[in-house]
């Protein structure tokens, strides 16, 4: 759903950035580790200094426009809005319909005890 | 109007404080792993002797290596506050996310009504057919131990059992004539099935 996932658009760019700082450190422990080899493969080891190199410029990148967004939109005061209301109206409503099958279990157990005797 | 829309120091100084953050880590990651790219060239001419140097950049780069995981660290934790910040503080997002949730449980509540009225009505033709043969079929019947519907369930106590209840009619029975049959019917009113109500069916 859109209205939905722009709520969650930007907390999961951020998990994507969590990702990728993970992938960072795993990218240069890569490097390291094929330095300290006799016969360095050069192919990979250009590769993955420039996916880390990459990837550290665009987590900086990304990090620092969702500051900028929050440096826009925040305004310091609490949010006062809930959803509270309608969720009280949703908890009668199943109340409501809890009761009635209770009711209609109870005239049904009355039913067969009838037709039994 | 003409006041523009100021953040509170606190929050002002918390997004800084955000920023500082982040350029520090990205630094301490790059230079930490500049430097021990630098550090693996093995050079000639050493001031100290090849195994000294050698125990020397070891060390050096076990220090570097900590400082990018201790950074990468430090990363992490300030995604985890931007994350935080971002759900108290992102009014657009929560005001969507308020609205979707009330659309949700609206939607639910209304379903739920829409059921109750239709089996309201479904209910009621039932019952009035089961009203016309409960009441049809109990009127040509004059025995004690037919008890009307609201009278069985009165007597169905939480405590009582299903024994009692049609035993009990019999110790209130004003009729003593009444009593012969129904002191035979009562102990096997279970599988009786009342002679009376399938006589008449």
């Amino acid at each position: 759903m859109a209205t939905y996932s722009l709520a969650n658009e930007r907390l999961r760019a951020l998990e994507d950035i969590e990702r990728e700082i993970g992938a960072i450190l795993q990218n240069a422990g890569t490097v390291i580790l094929e330095l300290s080899k006799e016969k360095t493969n050069e192919r990979l080891l250009d590769r993955q200094a420039a996916a880390f190199t990459a990837s550290v410029q665009h987590v900086e990148a990304e990090l620092s426009a969702q500051i900028r967004y929050l440096t826009q939109v925040a305004t310091g005061q609490p949010h006062e809005g809930s959803s509270y209301s309608s969720r009280k109206d949703c908890q009668m409503a199943l109340k409501r319909v809890d009761y009635a099958r209770l009711k209609l279990s109870e005239v049904a157990r009355t039913c067969e005890q009838m037709l039994e005797n | 109007m003409a006041q523009q829309r100021a953040l509170p120091q606190s929050k002002e100084t918390l997004l800084q404080s955000y920023n500082k953050r982040l350029k520090d880590d990205v630094k301490s990651i790059m230079d930490n792993f500049t430097e021990i790219i630098k550090t693996a060239k093995i050079e000639d001419e050493t001031q100290v002797s090849r195994a000294t140097q050698g125990e020397q950049d070891n060390y050096e780069m076990h220090v570097r290596a900590a400082n990018i995981v201790r950074a990468g660290e430090s990363l992490m934790k300030l995604v985890s506050d931007l994350k935080q910040f971002l759900i108290l503080n992102d009014f657009p997002s929560v005001n969507e996310a308020i609205d979707q949730r009330n659309q949700q449980l609206r939607a639910l509540q209304e379903e739920c009504d829409r059921k109750l009225i239709a089996l309201r009505d479904e209910v009621s033709i039932d019952l009035y057919e089961l009203e016309e043969e409960y009441y049809s079929s109990s009127s040509s019947l004059c025995e004690a131990n037919d008890l009307p519907l609201c009278e069985a369930y009165w007597r169905l106590d939480p405590d009582t059992d299903s024994t009692d209840c049609l035993s009990a009619p019999l110790l209130a029975s004003p009729e003593p004539s009444a009593g012969g049959p129904l002191q035979a019917a009562a102990p096997t009113h279970s599988h009786a099935g009342g002679p009376g109500p399938t006589e008449h069916a």
